[in-house]
């Protein structure tokens, strides 16, 4: 039997509608002793406002560098069970699509070798088996493997990619978010496990400008599906949206940040040339407006969170790239990416942040991509510019 | 008992392998979605099939417990089809229309959390706080629970001008979402980290732990092969921690939290948006965190009560102005509210033109 | 260059490092493909059979680096 703590704190957080994690801890706590110290362990932090976890070290499974996180307990005395127990990702399904077959087995394996905790999923998208101690480490990874399943990222490697749910259930999808994701985590499973760059590099795919997964704020690299054709009116559908009550010119017409829609109460009209594709128009009236023509993404890089130079979204590099099978353009122009951060990145620098560093023109000469409008908000306002040589003989 | 062969760089299985029949005969090829309630969604496709998405809420740390449970609940109803969203609410994919209210009423009947499709406060992406984090300077889940309890209504009945969303970052690492969402709780510390310098010499390495230093505050201490840091620019991220843990930055009576508000990821309308600093400190005071909940409801009554139709809330506080924001909410602007970082100048009023 | 002696090399450059620098698979990479005249890929293949083997292993401090194990 596991050891059972006195939690009075955490109790109260059992209390209300919103489903508990405390109850979650609980549960596992009941037959895990590793689960039991972590509670024990977190009733502590309540009570001291602090926690209690160390981080780093050596860890992993064999031949990799990467999948498995090191976390230790700050006080292994007062709780054992928990002095080394370590995270373990698995990489998840691109959608997050899951079988209860799988989950079941997921859930055999976990019970048996961790703490029976895990989050679903990790920020990055990673499946999270929440602590485990260092001997467990090499069965799970066999339990798992053997079955199909491989870990994450970790460390300064490939991330375990992510995407919206895209075509397999959303009808504004402009490419197929769960096959690029299938796709280059595939490709790239060197980098993903030996970790051999700089820092981390994520990867998010959003089918649209809607971005359910953030990609522009949480990816090195955010690929996000758009199209070059026009928008297609179902006007008889229009007048439906307006039927029930929509006003269109209010919620619409004059939402649209273009300023490219107008509405005489009969039709909605659009002047394509003038629309960015914003994707509100057709978020609201989805049965009315569909886009047309070639589909694609734009490449964006460098988005982060605040460390070490306040917090980025990422930025245009390739206004529009086509995205079919096998990707190999979108690869190539990667790998020539990759390359440059290689090449110039130091110890913990983002490739977003090097080419803060290193200038723009720098990294897209390097990779072979031309200036373009599209890539700024608006052009330099400080008169100091470079010429080279070579922009002289111009 | 031997092991199983383990693989290696197999990656994960192939996604066509868990996607339920009705979407791999209509993957790429729907035409539009109705939100039929807050917890139910139906897709349909031009071949005219249909799947229903029934969403629930999860605390996104899960016991095998639960899961199995889900897991029996999507085998009985939805032929053992089960997806995770990307703020982590659990849907159960319904490609039978018959088993649509069975499932609904087992969902309630087993107190499964109902809602959070539409204009609603869905799950709060979070990170991992004092169960699994070393650098929290707060718990993440708890405020999550405190929040997601006091605005229940928001996810399961009562709908908002647009969606609101929330985050919690245990530190200023913000593993989530934070700097871009409607409102958004990061944990902060306060004070100038410590450092032993017998642990630091045989721990560190002296050049990253510099680089660390977002403002250069940290500079060598050769005489103890260690470093020092500069108490007047030190601003407490607590980076250094991360690549040297014996630089001590936990402090239980100066960390605390933040709110930051008006951050935006989606394109529509306006573009991708930070978050922006609301209150700069509430100190820790669990296990409920009443002052953040409070704080958190004076922000969000506001945008309910003055938002436009379709406004998320920094598109709202764009077009009052951010000095109408803290006269609306009451809330007190301080000088950590004016902005001292790299990119201090881009926020300065450079107009005559603002509201009294 | 026989693989046992790119392996050889790169086992010697983490062992006169440690303690002094932590090595990231890069600046093995790129230190021994310059000192040896080969190319990256054949220094990556050989750093992976010390990994495999276990006598080098990867480490994290703020970022992945690759040490000797502890003994």
């Amino acid at each position: 039997m596991p050891k059972k703590y006195e939690t009075p704190l955490l109790d109260e957080l059992e209390k209300g509608p919103f489903p508990s994690f405390v109850t979650e801890i609980k549960k596992a706590a009941a037959r895990s002793d590793m689960a039991a110290d972590e509670l024990g362990q977190l009733e502590k932090s309540y009570r001291d406002k602090r926690g209690y976890w160390k981080h780093g070290g050596i860890v992993g499974v064999r031949g990799y560098g990467s999948g498995v996180i090191g976390r230790y307990s700050s006080l292994p005395d007062e709780f054992p069970n928990v002095a080394n127990f370590h995270t373990v990702r698995i990489n998840s399904i691109s959608g997050f699509f899951y079988t209860s077959k799988f989950l079941n087995e997921m859930c055999d394996i976990w019970d048996k070798y961790g703490s029976g905790l895990t989050n679903l999923h990790g920020s990055t998208g990673d499946l999270v088996l929440l602590g485990t101690n260092t001997e467990n480490l090499e069965p799970i990874f066999a339990e798992f493997s053997s079955r199909g399943w491989d870990l994450g990222g970790s460390g300064s490697a490939l991330r375990t990619p992510s995407c919206c749910v895209g075509p397999a259930r959303c009808e504004w999808a402009n490419i197929d978010t769960l096959d690029i994701t299938y796709s280059i985590t595939q490709e790239w499973q060197d980098e993903m496990h030996r970790p051999a760059f700089p820092y981390k590099f994520k990867f998010k795919t959003a089918g649209c400008a809607v971005d359910c997964i953030a990609s522009i704020a949480r990816a090195d690299c955010s690929i996000i599906g758009t199209w070059k054709g026009n928008i297609a009116v179902d006007q008889a559908e229009v007048a439906n949206y307006a039927k029930k009550g929509m006003n269109i010119q209010e919620e619409i017409v004059n939402m649209c940040p273009s300023k490219c829609m107008s509405y005489d109460g009969k039709e909605l009209k659009i002047n394509d040339a003038d629309c960015i594709r914003c994707m509100h128009c057709i978020a609201k009236m989805t049965k009315a407006l569909k886009p047309t023509g070639e589909k694609g993404a734009t490449i964006l890089i460098g988005s982060k969170a605040p460390f070490v130079i306040g917090a980025t979204l990422s930025w245009v590099i390739v206004p529009f790239i086509k995205m079919e099978p096998p990707y190999d353009e979108f690869k190539d122009l990667i790998r020539k990416m990759w390359e440059f951060w290689d090449e110039y990145g130091k110890n913990r620098e983002r490739i977003g942040e090097l080419i803060i560093r290193k200038g723009m023109r720098e990294f897209l000469e390097f990779i072979g991509v031309e200036p373009q409008p599209q890539q700024i908000k608006e052009p330099r306002r400080d008169p100091f510019f470079f010429w080279t040589e070579a922009d002289l003989q111009k | 008992m031997a092991l199983p062969q383990r693989k290696t760089d197999i990656g994960p299985p192939h996604y066509k392998d868990f996607l339920p029949p009705v979407i791999q005969k209509n993957y790429g090829n729907w035409k539009y979605h109705e939100i039929i309630n807050p917890g139910v969604m139906v897709h349909v496709s031009n071949s005219g099939d249909k799947i229903w998405s029934v969403r629930v809420a999860s605390p996104r740390l899960l016991s095998t417990d639960t899961i199995r449970d889900m897991s029996a609940i999507a085998e009985k109803y939805c032929g053992g089809y089960i997806r995770f969203t990307t703020r982590n609410n659990v849907e159960f994919l319904v490609s039978d229309e018959k088993n649509l209210e069975p499932l609904q009423k087992e969902l309630k009947d087993k107190k499964y959390m109902v809602g959070g499709i539409g204009n609603m406060i869905s799950n709060i992406v979070h990170t991992q706080g004092w169960i699994h984090c070393h650098s929290a300077a707060s718990d993440a889940s708890g405020i999550v629970k405190v929040l997601m309890d006091e605005f229940a209504d928001y996810f399961t009945t009562k709908t908002l001008p647009n969606k609101v969303r929330m985050a919690v970052a245990c530190c200023v690492n913000m593993c989530g979402a934070v700097h871009c969402s409607d409102i958004a709780v990061v944990a902060i510390h306060r004070k100038v980290p410590t450092i032993d310098h017998d642990k630091v010499k045989n721990m560190c390495e002296v050049p990253s732990t510099i680089g660390a230093c977002p403002t250069g505050a940290i500079s060598p201490e050769p005489s103890k092969k260690s470093v020092k840091i500069n108490a007047d620019k030190c601003m407490y991220c607590g980076n250094c921690f991360t690549v040297c843990p014996p630089i001590e930055i936990h402090d239980p009576e100066y960390d605390g939290v933040a709110i930051v508000v008006g951050g935006k990821v989606g394109n529509l309308r306006s573009n991708p948006k930070f978050s922006k600093l609301a209150i700069p400190f509430i100190k820790n005071n669990p296990p409920r965190w009443p002052e953040v909940t409070a704080a958190v409801r004076k922000i969000l009554d506001a945008y309910v009560a003055d938002a436009k139709k379709h406004e998320r809330v920094g598109e709202w506080i764009e077009r009052i102005g951010w000095e109408k924001f803290f006269k609306v909410t009451g809330l007190p602007f301080t000088f950590q509210h004016i902005d001292d970082f790299v990119i201090a100048r881009e926020t300065f009023r450079t107009a005559a033109t603002f509201k009294w | 260059m026989e693989k046992e002696e790119v392996k050889k090399k790169i086992y010697e450059l983490v062992e006169k490092s440690t303690g002094k620098k932590k090595l990231k698979s890069s600046d093995i990479q790129k230190t021994i493909s310059a000192e040896a005249g080969i190319s990256r890929d054949e220094v990556k293949d050989a750093l992976r059979d010390l990994i495999d083997e276990g006598k080098l292993i990867y480490t994290y401090f703020g970022g992945s680096f690759v040490e000797i194990p502890p003994k």
